[in-house]
């Protein structure tokens, strides 16, 4: 059968004619999908890539976050939604047309306190809605252990809607999942590397996908790496273990990436020099969980530093300048 | 005898009727009612709040503040699938640090996906619990809290039009007040079928086809109308019909889930978008297909997940051509200003309706 066979039927008579469409050999299904590099790409881009390239498909992502990214995600977005999503729509905005399908999850929680912030329930909907005009198709999984959505069933659900049989899917799955694993545990081994660094060590509380922004979040590593000191990353961290500390501090806090940081803060403060909360204004949970921390942890200097995708790099530069000062002066280096 | 604790909640609404009838009647506790809040409950909150948390956490702070200088000596908070969720431990947290001594029956922390854990916070709150009377006095309560809701409906659907002004508060006054009197059953029930007997023996002056609007949004402060700066009786003063869904009864007594409610809204959301959003999007629809006039969307500043739905309000608003007007309440907001836009939103619908029909 020819490629043909693509240019008159839809997908979702793919899925009806999915027995006819099984004899075509992987890599011959063109299909394209795209994924936008924010929010929970960088928490999960090992598993996407290899769960899609496994199953022949071909995967674009967005460039890394500029500032036209981010001021087409502000005008596109509602106003008073919080900056990494507006810099999320920003990108599903350069994805349009692009690709047949953008991959926007909708990963709610993984287990009782166990959740996400609302706005990724919404997430999938709501990019629905802001690109209704336009004929881009989505594809979402639903990621949802309380009401027994898995993610391996939510994915292979995801690829079973496209065509590809159970069995291709859970193995393409577990192959990514196996990937996931050891990329995460090399990121872990980096991590504790750091914590060995005779430099001043500061523990940099933030989501992953603030930390890792190539324009929001990275600028304030780099400024921080140029002022000698060792960055040691908040979100990164052996999960359950985390998850465990957390309760000590905080024992009905409920969001999933929050814990996981609190919890790697709780446990390592007494090894750091100073801690930064940096966070996006207006972060839902961050506005509380932050406070918390504040209030509970006394002996290790704290800078709260939340960003609002208006100021310029030498205001936040000036405030971690002196914040490395006072520790440096407290640690008996100046 | 032992002394009975004396527990405390957050002003809602007028819901904490129903609330000292279940402490009293059920848990055999008593219940401290604070005054209702003030613009001074909203200062002394926000004072020890952090500064991007939703407003609500910052008026229930202030009320808590209040029931614990009323004579409070426990508190209990209740969670909710958002922020609504850690308010009970973050507040526990603050007050403590502020040198409040109290005790705290934090819900949250019973939430543990076993539903007989609740009974520990049930214990805590009364060891010697009877859960005969309990049951009962939470039927009871929640029956008062039905009718509460019946009558607050009635009263902003209808209370515009009274021909003799303040007749209808005069009655919804007297409910409440018999509503906080009632020790049994046959007191609330009495209560509301008089203040039913109350509302049908007041003269109306309601045209035909009067100015309907629907409130949708937040959970708290559309309910609560010291929150909302009173949008609804602001409205019906004006001589309109102000409807709204969005209650106790509807939202946590006789909610059936997503599951139905999304079967009308499938094409603009197909997964739950956050704890009231498939409501409030059916809501919404459901208001516009009946050919309101317009919609008003009320969140507090920040509140996340309604936010997330307004995208849906603005392509329903383009589908319907119905005007929505969005307001955001935070800390700042001033009767002046607000007054200025629900008056410049009233003329708006007003001419619509006259060019229209």
């Amino acid at each position: 059968m020819s490629g043909d066979f693509y240019q008159y039927i839809s997908y979702t008579d793919l899925l009806r004619n999915r027995k006819k469409v099984l004899r075509i050999k992987k890599t011959e299904r063109n299909i394209v999908i795209g994924i936008p590099r924010a929010l929970h790409y960088e928490r999960y881009h090992v598993l996407w890539h290899g769960f899609w390239e496994d199953l022949g498909v071909k995967v674009i992502t967005s460039p890394e976050t500029n500032r036209q990214i981010m001021e087409n995600g502000m005008k596109l977005a509602i106003d008073e939604t919080c900056l990494s999503l507006k810099i999320f729509i920003g990108h599903v905005n350069l994805l349009l047309g692009t690709c047949d399908y953008i991959m926007i999850p909708r990963i709610c929680n993984l287990g009782k306190r166990r959740d996400m912030c609302t706005r990724f329930y919404a997430l999938y909907d709501l990019c629905r809605n802001v690109f209704r005009d336009s004929p881009q198709k989505f594809i979402t999984y639903n990621l949802d252990m309380i009401n027994g959505n898995d993610e391996e069933q939510a994915m292979t659900g995801m690829a079973l809607s496209l065509g590809f049989t159970k069995s291709e899917a859970h193995k393409a799955y577990k192959k990514a999942k196996k990937k996931d694993v050891e990329a995460w545990k090399n990121k872990r081994k980096e991590q504790e590397a750091r914590y060995k660094s005779n430099q001043t060590g500061i523990l940099l509380a933030g989501h992953s996908y603030v930390i890792e922004d190539a324009y929001i979040g990275r600028p304030i590593t780099e400024a921080l790496k140029k002022l000698g000191v060792t960055v040691i990353r908040g979100d990164i961290s052996d999960i359950s273990n985390a998850l465990k500390q957390s309760e000590k501090l905080s024992p009905t806090m409920r969001w999933e990436i929050n814990r996981e940081i609190v919890g790697n803060v709780y446990e390592n403060k007494d090894h750091v020099d100073g801690l930064i909360l940096l966070s996006v204004f207006p972060c839902a949970p961050d506005s509380m969980t932050n406070e918390m921390i504040v209030h509970k942890i006394k002996d290790v200097p704290i800078l709260n530093l939340v960003l609002d995708g208006q100021s310029g790099v030498a205001g936040v530069e000036t405030r971690l300048e002196s914040f490395v000062d006072i520790l440096n002066f407290k640690g008996g280096r100046l | 005898m032992t002394e009975k604790r004396k527990i405390g909640f957050p002003r809602m609404a007028d819901y904490n009727y129903a609330l000292k009838y279940l402490i009293e009647k059920g848990l055999e506790q008593q219940y401290v009612m604070q005054p209702s809040m003030t613009q001074k409950t909203l200062d002394i909150g926000s004072r020890y709040s952090p500064d991007t948390v939703c407003t609500p956490f910052k008026t229930t702070l202030g009320s808590m503040i209040e029931a614990l200088e009323s004579g409070a000596d426990t508190l209990t908070m209740i969670y909710g699938p958002c922020r609504l969720g850690y308010y009970g431990e973050l507040q526990e947290q603050i007050l403590r640090d502020l040198g409040y001594e109290f005790e705290m029956i934090n819900l949250a922390a019973y939430d543990t996906g076993k539903k007989k854990d609740f009974l520990k916070a049930v214990k805590r709150a009364n060891p010697k619990v009877n859960l005969a009377k309990l049951a009962v006095a939470g039927a009871e309560a929640m029956q008062m809290t039905e009718y509460i809701d019946d009558v607050t409906s009635h009263y902003y659907k209808n209370c515009g039009f009274e021909q003799e002004k303040g007749a209808y508060k005069k009655a919804k006054e007297r409910f409440l007040s018999d509503m906080n009197a009632a020790r049994s059953r046959h007191e609330i029930e009495d209560g509301y079928r008089q203040v039913k007997e109350r509302f049908r023996s007041i003269p109306l002056d309601k045209k035909e086809y009067p100015l309907r609007v629907g409130i949708i949004g937040e959970y708290y402060t559309t309910m609560d109308a010291f929150s909302n700066l009173e949008i609804e009786q602001k409205l019906a003063d004006m001589k309109v019909e102000v409807h709204r869904w969005m209650n106790v009864s509807h939202r946590n007594i006789h909610y059936g889930g997503e599951k139905n409610l999304k079967v009308r809204i499938q094409d603009l959301c197909e997964y739950e978008m956050g704890p009231t959003a498939s409501a409030n999007i059916w809501c919404a629809r459901d208001y516009a297909e009946r050919g309101f006039d317009g919609l008003i969307h009320i969140k507090s500043a920040g509140c996340a997940p309604e936010i997330d739905v307004m995208p849906v309000l603005q392509n329903i608003s383009k589908d319907y051509k119905i005007p929505v007007l969005y307001l955001t309440y935070d800390t700042q907001t001033s009767d002046t200003g607000l007054m200025t836009r629900v008056e410049a939103f009233y003329d708006m619908l007003l001419m619509r309706k006259k060019v229209i029909g």
